[in-house]
């Protein structure tokens, strides 16, 4: 009941607050407020699946002091094949174990198989486990630990990146528009090493406008809109007049173009009136010359492990990726709906798993990998990208009595009598109101008599 | 290792409830199934369930 009604309160300060027309901040930090909420609504049902994972690290340390003993590889790979860890742990336990092989005694290489052993089995998950409620839990706590109710940029180089829980957010909420989409472009090989292939790249990437290049004048005395292109600026980014006037030209079939002696250009439009002119004038400035549209700067930037890379502000994958020199299997941008459009689900949801990962690390929080799968999972398993939000998955919960329970409880019963929907009692929230056991752990077990 | 085998046979939920429901029954009186010291029911059931003596078992559904 009580629940019941701090849900409701809640959500009516939302409506009024959207209603007064504050700032999108405030809505914004309700949005935070949430979110362990969404995610628990979201994920509350889902249980079990057994998931593997092991920490095969600590085998290294627990070798502790040094001691002498040699033991046959031979008898590493026996040992290993023959215990029940999954195939991935045992090629992870074999290259360590090999590479310490001059300190191990037999005693010692049994007593590490135990252990990691042991190791493997309590990190597994048992079936009936409520995986959803942890996982929702093993983000939204970290999140009240996230910087709060500010934007945190850490920029690569001058550009700008949205961090923290307003980019969790984000990612959660399956957002289209991002605040700061932002690409990593990788190069193919000549362009890794020559700094000169790099930034020709980059220039052909950055989209550069008419009103980029040069001065832009009208002028009411003849009618015409007069651009003066400054030599510099061209150069820089490796584009020719002729390529300009084309431009222009391509704006209309009734556009005239005339290079004049000081070498300006002189633009006119048959029909011509002062409104006409100052439309032209907007056309020409926006005219795009080169690069690609959306791509408001890129920065090449040389890694030392990578060689040249270019990071850019505006995210245009499907381009971008069609530019020869681009490695189109390694270029990667921020935004997950063009991601799933252009690569495909699967892609999307590893670029999901990725996206909060590194978010989460950024801020020096430590959160097991498959918690954030399973949110992964819980929004890509319909072939599409869809937002965890205040009703779970969108379109995908229905139960009366849950919604009921989570924001404005008489409005939803009514609504549901009016439609005379039924409610499955399938879900948690569900069967606590009628006070039922949940069918979770222990609830789930159904016991027989007699063998 | 036979024995080993037959306590991995449940998780731990299953062993909750399985427990749980034999302590029930020999709270309310049932004969116990094993010679032990123990007086409280919860222990006799968890000793029971060790020496896997519960004529309760567990049906696993298929959802």
């Amino acid at each position: 009941m009580e629940l019941k009604i701090v849900a409701g309160e809640k959500e009516e300060v939302t409506e009024e607050l959207k209603k007064v027309g504050l700032e999108e901040g405030i809505a914004e930090r309700i949005k935070e407020d949430f979110l362990p909420a969404e995610l628990t609504v979201t994920l509350e049902d889902l249980l079990e699946v057994p998931i593997e994972g092991a920490y095969a690290e600590d085998i290294i340390l627990m070798l502790g002091r040094e001691e002498k003993g040699e033991v046959k590889l031979g008898d590493i790979e026996l040992k290993v094949n023959k215990s029940e860890l999954s195939d991935r742990i045992k090629e992870e336990l074999k290259k360590k174990l090999k590479a310490v092989r001059t300190k191990l005694t037999r005693e010692k290489l049994d007593d590490i198989m135990e252990r990691v052993v042991e190791r493997y089995e309590k990190a597994k998950v048992e079936p009936r486990e409520a995986v959803g409620i942890v996982a929702a839990q093993s983000i939204g706590e970290p999140g009240t630990q996230m910087t709060m109710r500010t934007f945190h940029y850490a920029g690569v180089g001058a550009i700008y990146i949205t961090l923290g829980l307003p980019r969790i957010i984000e990612i959660v909420d399956a957002r289209k528009k991002l605040s700061t989409p932002t690409m990593k472009i990788k190069l193919l090989e000549e362009y890794v090493i020559e700094r000169n292939k790099a930034e020709e790249l980059a220039m052909e990437i950055e989209e550069t406008h008419i009103r980029d290049i040069g001065k832009i004048e009208v002028s009411a005395a003849d009618m015409s809109v007069w651009l003066s292109l400054n030599e510099k600026r061209l150069e820089e980014r490796y584009i020719k007049r002729e390529e300009v006037e084309e431009k222009i030209r391509g704006i209309g079939t009734d556009v005239l173009v005339e290079v004049m002696e000081d070498r300006k250009l002189r633009i006119q439009r048959k029909k011509q009136s002062y409104h006409e002119l100052l439309r032209l004038e907007e056309k020409v400035s926006n005219t795009l010359v080169k690069g690609i549209e959306g791509i408001r700067r890129v920065l090449v930037r040389r890694e030392p492990t990578e060689g040249y890379v270019l990071y850019t502000e505006g995210s245009e994958l499907k381009k971008v990726l069609r530019i020869e020199g681009v490695d189109s299997t390694r270029t990667t941008t921020n935004n997950i709906a063009e991601i799933a459009e252009i690569l495909g689900i699967e892609a999307a949801r590893n670029a999901i798993i990725e996206e909060m990962m590194s978010t989460l690390e950024e801020q020096g929080l430590d959160v097991d990998a498959r918690h954030i799968t399973l949110i992964a999972d819980a929004m890509t398993m319909d072939g599409e990208v869809k937002q965890i939000g205040r009703h779970g998955i969108a379109g995908g919960k229905a139960s009366v009595l849950s919604r009921a329970a989570f924001e404005v409880t008489v409005d939803n019963l009514l609504e549901a009598a009016i439609y005379g929907e039924k409610d499955e009692l399938r879900g948690v929230t569900e069967n606590v109101i009628v006070g039922q056991p949940i069918k979770l752990g222990t609830g789930a077990v159904e016991l027989v008599m007699g063998e | 290792m036979t024995e080993e085998k037959e306590k991995n046979k449940y998780t731990k939920y299953e062993k909750a409830r399985i427990i749980g429901a034999r302590a029930l029954q020999i709270a309310m009186g049932a004969p116990v199934l094993i010679e032990t010291e123990e007086l409280d029911p919860i222990n006799i059931a968890i000793a029971e369930f060790e020496k896997s003596v519960i004529p309760i078992t567990v049906r696993r559904s298929k959802d």
